[in-house]
């Protein structure tokens, strides 16, 4: 059963090679999702000049930044376990979890609280619900880990 | 200059241009999603912004109960700044006029 604690300065996340696998197979499923998705890049003006420029000064940057958080989750996952984060590894970590439930969620077609109502049990126990709930809680224990 | 300089830009009556827009404040808006988890929200406003535990959380209450806070209103650089910050974190965030 994996598990995830501070010990230390480190976060610890414990879990075996099938669940590491299982992590990598999601990440890799869902990145493509990501370059479409509004909430993962989303507007920061209404005006579109304006969003333009933004866009130009910071697109470029933020894009970037994703794709190191992603890069760090991928690498941490396919070393040694249990995986060892650092603070600045585990923000890292919770970010990229927040872009893949975005993505995630909006390819799912998940636009407004009380989505959870609309599925059945069986539903939220299964792909790709299933999926989401799984790295909710690797986020949320991750950040309970938090310095 | 930008199209927003441009607006807030005058004449002096030396004859001189000054630029305003840039020290006008602006207001950093963050948007309720339906998935970011709450506990999240209030751990990146702490990070981005230094606010207290209660502060943070009544910020994040207001974007799930009411669909948007502003959480900080600042010159539009250093508000641009938060809005990118926020953005790197995924959480929805636009500039407005304040």
């Amino acid at each position: 059963m994996a598990e995830i604690r501070r010990e230390g300065d480190h976060t610890v996340f414990r879990i075996d090679a099938k669940e590491r696998q299982a992590l990598l197979d999601i990440v890799e499923r869902i990145e493509p999702m990501m370059q479409i998705s509004s909430w993962v890049s989303p507007r920061a003006y209404q005006e579109d000049d304006l969003e333009e420029e933004f866009r130009r000064l910071a697109g470029e940057d933020l894009m970037r930044a994703r794709q190191a958080d992603l890069a760090t989750l991928r690498e941490d996952l396919s070393g040694a376990l249990p995986v060892l984060l650092g603070p600045d590894q585990t923000w890292g970590w919770v970010r990229a979890l927040n872009f893949l439930r975005l993505a995630l969620a909006e390819q799912l077609g998940i636009t407004e609280d009380g989505w959870e109502d609309r599925y059945s049990a069986r539903q939220h126990r299964r792909p790709p619900l299933a999926t989401l709930h799984l790295l909710s809680w690797v986020q949320e224990e991750l950040l309970e880990a938090l310095p | 200059m930008t199209a927003v300089d441009q607006l807030a830009t005058e004449s002096t009556g030396t004859g001189e241009v000054t630029i305003e827009g840039r020290d006008r404040p602006w207001q950093v808006v963050v948007w309720n999603d339906p998935v970011t988890l709450m506990s999240y929200v209030v751990v990146v406003f702490r990070r981005l912004f230094g606010y207290d535990l209660e502060t943070a959380t009544n910020l994040m209450l207001k974007v799930h109960t009411e669909g948007r806070a502003v959480v900080a209103t600042e010159p539009r650089e250093r508000a641009e700044v938060s809005v990118a910050q926020l953005h790197a974190h995924g959480l929805q965030a636009t500039l407005a006029r304040d």
